[in-house]
């Protein structure tokens, strides 16, 4: 049998990389925020561009918050193993979704600029949203925003706070609750999710519609789960945490699962263009259209090649996920391809027919990072960065690929 | 009490869920001669006369559908209830349903195979050859459906003298490209998993007609180091290919739909949302066909309860899938602001064929749900109905997506109303004799459960590594001192 590192002597509290994060948390959030405003104030139509740039940001760390809540749920219904010494950080990436909460208010504020059916007066005028006013209203958006931040918060609060229990009762029925809670969990995830799509992403352009898009950001919201996880981990292991725990075993099974679900991207986003492309009817192809014309028909074709072409291809190799930092490095620029998917989501709609890419929205992406990563140890540093009382956490430590 | 006191023939219930240790997959016996007697005397006893029995009604019923295939093309497709607006009838509708039969097949081989779900052993054999008996059903309708069928091999694009090819835009032709992988992949899955078993049959042999036929098929196979390295790393390989074979085939089928621009065919999430909805089919069809032949066989100790409450937790997963499609397309064809997308589904609901509409949505999303339920995923009487119920509903949902959709399209004076005729409905009916046929010929000669694989899952392969089983005897105490107190 394999040599199983002894979990009581790791080294498993955030300690010895709490002053790092914190730097870096501040230092970045410090930066982005009075970069981004100073910017916004300074620019003609700054404020507007920054809220733009806001949403997209936004809408990346929900996703990894998101992914990580779907994470853990399948792997307490799937009676996992392997995954039990990686579980306690991805159930405190969940928690932000309070943050996430909290950072959705400048989205509610800034309804007016961004979503064009917030204006009553207008929509009032026109057919379409006349008909879809029973859904797309700024009190009723509000609601659903509040019903999805509840579900999120309260289900990752409780597989957080039951799996913190466990650490010091070491009761094997808390794990038992847990899987038969990530059932309903699921469901409840599943819909909340598609519909924060829609009303998040999908309405600012209320014209369009398309049903597989909740799946499509379900699909970014686990690639950049899985693209952030090897980052964090080797972070945490370069200061000497979770450096036996955590082994080249655990980095090859998330790298697998990275490389999985970006194909299941690029399905799902495939399927998506190749029918609306076939159908050929304007009110679906007009979306599109914004996006394969001017500048934006580049950063298109720079989602096919390096959002999935060259992912997969460095993927695939054995080698790659089998190197911690490499492994790491290539999570790191996922999420920037993630990112730049969400970009070429939201902002065609403000400025079709150019790209304007600019310093503003790196501020703002770090500002969301800075103040994510600030939360995150925060809930970190509290407990131990291991599912210690997890019944199963021996087969996992012993874990191996075959 | 101690473990040897107890009987351990009372254990059957390995579904406690205790999570300091896995259950059991092979249950009271912990050497492999078990597996190896239990599935090979499967093939090698004499031939029951209930499988006589059940072997000539199968015959039978294939026989029908060929007098049925053979009446088709003497008298030409006006036989069949298809005609102007409904084009595509019980055909097209028959091919969706069984292609997506065998998705569970793949998904258990490949799929569960690289997620290193130990309890697929037991039934993936099983399962990938209803895939290909399925995959056999599904290609004949097509085939049968092109009118002219003697030029059918014209679907595939065959040099010729007249330079005429398949267009190649047209999804149809993508599906026989799809179909053919699926139909090449899976075989060669199946068969290259089942040369270990076939050496196991060829070296048990009593008669020279069996040790010359499975000597053949078992390609020489040594059972040696080398043989076995070689084995397993192309079965990692081949299931690597086929996972996306999984998602590919039935997306390819759902494009047969969703690339026009008919109400209810097109609309985005169709790739996923058939995938789903063939997930679902094929695990209800592997749990109908397995539970009898469990019954039948006594193979209550390999495929145990466990598995089966398993497949039943994938039913409802894959059963959720599909109810959240349907809400999604419903919500988005009101959201859309398209009357056209709005008309055909709320006449799905309401309209004149309600009926199936929600057939469908009771087979497949209310019925489901209680396997929410323990008591109800342990029940086999309840999760083989239920099983039945679901293939009932899948079969419907393909009927309301082709039949209500072009029943009534965009212009009210070519609506119309399709009737099937009983050619229709027999000939479907025959094809379900003639996946019988195959099933029970399969389930005679070859081995149905992977013994080699099933092996590599008990306690005595694992080498003290940790995994299914290794806490047996604890298991045995607890469920004797229960047998006890009653």
């Amino acid at each position: 049998m394999k040599q199983v590192a002894d979990i009581t002597t790791e080294v498993r509290r955030l300690d010895p990389a709490l002053p790092l994060w914190l730097g870096v948390g501040a230092a970045t959030a410090a930066v982005g925020i009075a970069g981004a405003v100073a910017l916004a104030s300074t620019q003609e139509h700054g404020w507007g561009r920054l809220l733009e740039s806001y949403l997209v940001s936004f809408a990346l760390f929900l996703a990894l918050t998101l992914g990580a809540l779907f994470f853990v749920m399948l792997q307490h219904i799937t009676r996992a193993g392997w995954s039990v010494v990686v579980r306690r950080i991805a159930e405190t990436l969940a928690c932000n979704a309070w943050l996430m909460a909290v950072l959705a208010i400048p989205v509610v504020l800034g309804m007016d600029h961004l979503y064009h059916w917030s204006h009553v007066e207008a929509a009032a005028h026109d057919p379409v949203l006349v008909g879809k006013m029973g859904f797309l209203n700024p009190t009723f958006f509000v609601i659903r925003l509040g019903i999805y931040f509840l579900i999120w918060g309260l289900l990752a609060w409780f597989f957080h706070r039951t799996s913190v229990r466990q650490d010091t009762t070491l009761d094997p029925k808390l794990t038992v609750r847990m899987e038969r809670a990530a059932g309903p969990g699921l469901v409840l995830f599943a819909l909340s999710a598609n519909f924060a799509a829609f009303d998040l992403l999908m309405s600012l352009d209320p014209h369009w519609f398309s049903t597989i898009f909740g799946v499509y950001y379900f699909a970014v919201s686990v690639v950049t789960f899985f693209a952030v996880m090897p980052k964090i981990l080797v972070s945490l292991q370069w200061k000497g945490v979770l450096s036996r725990a955590v082994t080249v075993e655990h980095f090859h099974d998330l790298g697998k699962l990275l490389f999985a679900f970006n194909v299941f991207w690029a399905y799902i986003a495939f399927s998506q263009y190749m029918l609306i492309w076939y159908g050929n009817i304007p009110e679906e192809t007009q979306w599109y259209l914004k996006r394969q014309t001017g500048d934006w028909a580049w950063v298109s074709l720079a989602l096919l090649v390096f959002h999935f072409i060259i992912p997969f291809l460095v993927l695939v190799s054995r080698a790659v996920k089998r190197r911690p930092r490499l492994l790491a490095f290539t999570g790191s620029y996922m999420v920037v391809m993630c990112w730049l998917d969400l970009y070429w989501l939201v902002i065609p709609e403000f400025s079709p027919g150019s790209v304007r890419f600019g310093l503003i929205d790196v501020f703002c992406f770090l500002g969301v990072a800075g103040v994510y990563t600030l939360a995150l140890t925060f809930r970190l540093k509290r407990h131990s960065l291991i599912a210690e009382g997890d019944p199963r956490l021996q087969e996992s430590m012993a874990f191996h690929t075959a | 009490m101690s473990a040897t006191t107890v009987d351990t023939r009372a254990l059957l219930d390995n579904t406690t869920d205790d999570p300091r240790r896995r259950a059991p997959l092979v249950l009271n016996h912990t050497e492999f001669g078990f597996v190896t007697d239990t599935v090979c005397g499967v093939v090698e006893r004499t031939t029951p006369r209930s499988w006589y029995i059940a072997f000539a009604a199968a015959l039978l019923m294939t026989g029908v559908m060929f007098a049925m295939i053979t009446y088709l093309i003497t008298t030409g497709i006006g036989v069949w209830g298809i005609q102007v607006p409904v084009g595509w009838g019980f055909a097209i509708v028959n091919f969706v349903f069984w292609v997506g039969i065998g998705h569970a097949g793949t998904l258990i081989s490949a799929i569960l195979f690289l997620l290193r779900q130990k309890w697929r052993t037991s039934i993936n054999r099983f399962a990938e050859g209803m895939t290909i008996f399925a995959v056999v059903c599904a290609g004949i309708f097509p085939g049968i459906h092109v009118g002219r069928m003697w030029v059918a091999y014209w679907l595939f694009p065959v040099p010729n003298q007249m330079q005429m090819w398949p267009n190649f835009r047209s999804p149809l032709l993508w599906d026989v490209f799809a179909v053919g992988t699926y139909a090449t992949v899976s075989l060669l899955f199946w068969y290259m998993g089942m040369i270990p078993d076939l050496a196991t049959l060829r070296d048990r042999a009593t008669t020279r007609l069996r040790w010359f036929v499975y000597g053949v098929l078992s390609l020489g196979w040594r059972s040696s180091n080398r043989h076995w390295h070689r084995f397993e790393m192309a079965y990692l390989l081949l299931a690597a290919l086929a996972t996306p074979l999984v998602l590919s085939v039935h997306s390819v089928v759902s494009f047969d739909f969703a690339v026009s621009i008919i109400p209810g065919w097109h609309t985005t999430i169709f790739p996923p949302y058939f995938v789903a909805g063939a997930i679902f089919s094929g695990f209800a069809m592997v749990v109908t066909l397995v539970i009898p032949t469990r019954h039948f066989f006594k193979l209550g100790e390999i495929i145990t309860l466990r598995h089966l409450e398993n497949m039943s937790k994938i039913m409802l997963a894959t059963g959720m899938m599909v109810g959240l499609a349907y809400s999604t397309e419903f919500f988005i064809a009101w959201y859309s602001g398209n009357a056209y997308e709005s008309f055909t589904f709320l006449n799905r609901a309401f309209g004149p064929y309600a009926w199936a509409y929600w057939i469908m949505v009771t087979c497949n999303v209310v019925v489901p749900q209680i396997f929410w339920s323990k008591r109800m995923r342990t029940n086999l009487v309840v999760m083989w109905i239920a099983s039945i119920l679901i293939n009932v509903g899948m079969w419907f949902e393909r009927f309301v997506i082709v039949v209500s959709s072009l029943s009534r399209d965009y212009l009210p004076t070519s609506w119309g109303y399709y009737r099937p005729t009983i050619i229709d409905v027999l000939t479907f009916a025959g094809s379900f004799g003639l996946f019988f046929t195959l099933f029970l010929l399969f389930v005679r000669f070859l081995p149905i459960i992977g013994m080699a694989e099933v092996k590599g899952v008990m306690p005595a392969a694992l080498h003290g590594e940790p995994g299914h089983g290794d806490y047996h005897g604890d298991v045995v105490e607890r469920v004797g001192r229960r047998g006890g107190a009653r």
